[in-house]
């Protein structure tokens, strides 16, 4: 099973799909795609405490974080 | 005499079920603060699980000893601290440690430390100028940190 994890009030709101049922990585692309669209950032991790942003959907990836947009605080 | 006494019987019993009434709205009012402070306190718990498991162990190690990380900026490899907070949290480190200034940029929205923390570690270790770009740069030190 592969999540996606998206920062909120509540911490955290996690998303679960299976990488082989196809239904759940379309509605999981989907997700991406609004929450990027939305000005989320999605990283994954690439090694203990290093991480990538990734731009596009990546399937395979076992845990995708989205935060928020920065801005100045 | 008799409306007086009717009178006082009905003042009496106003004022208990006023008593009541302001006794059970306290109840309330404290439960519901009790429940608000045990959701905030379980959000900060999740937040901050959450960031140990994305930092390294050196970063972890430090984070758990001093409250505070050290990341590596991924296009000037500037070191900056990142303390417990939501807010003026991260400090730009010279080359022989000491504080060169605070930077304050956020993850949108009302997230708890652990969260906002684990967004600026990201965005510093890999895009560090669109992080600073938005971030409020301040050259004041407040003395002694208190998060």
């Amino acid at each position: 099973m592969a999540s996606q994890i998206v920062m909120d009030r509540t911490g955290d709101t996690r998303h679960t799909f299976d990488i082989h049922d196809r239904a759940e990585v379309e509605k999981a692309e989907r997700r991406f795609r609004e929450l990027t669209g939305a000005g989320f950032t999605a990283a994954v991790r690439s090694g203990p405490g290093e991480q990538r942003v990734i731009r596009a959907f990546d399937p395979t990836a076992e845990e995708t974080l989205f935060y928020p947009r920065l801005v100045g605080g | 005499m008799t409306q007086q006494i009717v009178l006082a019987i009905c003042s009496f019993a106003l004022a208990l079920l006023g008593t009541l009434l302001l006794s059970a709205l306290s109840l309330v009012v404290a439960r519901s603060g009790s429940c608000a402070r045990a959701f905030r306190y379980e959000t900060e718990a999740r937040a901050l699980t959450l960031l140990k498991e994305w930092l390294s162990p050196k970063q972890r190690a430090c984070y758990e000893r001093f409250r505070y990380f050290d990341v590596v900026g991924s296009d000037t490899g500037t070191r900056y601290r990142i303390h417990h907070g939501t807010q003026t949290n991260i400090e730009e480190l010279g080359i022989t440690g000491h504080q060169v200034c605070k930077w304050c940029f956020v993850p949108d929205g009302d997230l708890v430390a652990g969260d906002v923390m684990l967004a600026q570690k990201i965005a510093l270790e890999t895009n560090e100028r669109g992080a600073l770009s938005v971030a409020h740069r301040s050259f004041v030190s407040s003395g002694p940190r208190r998060f």
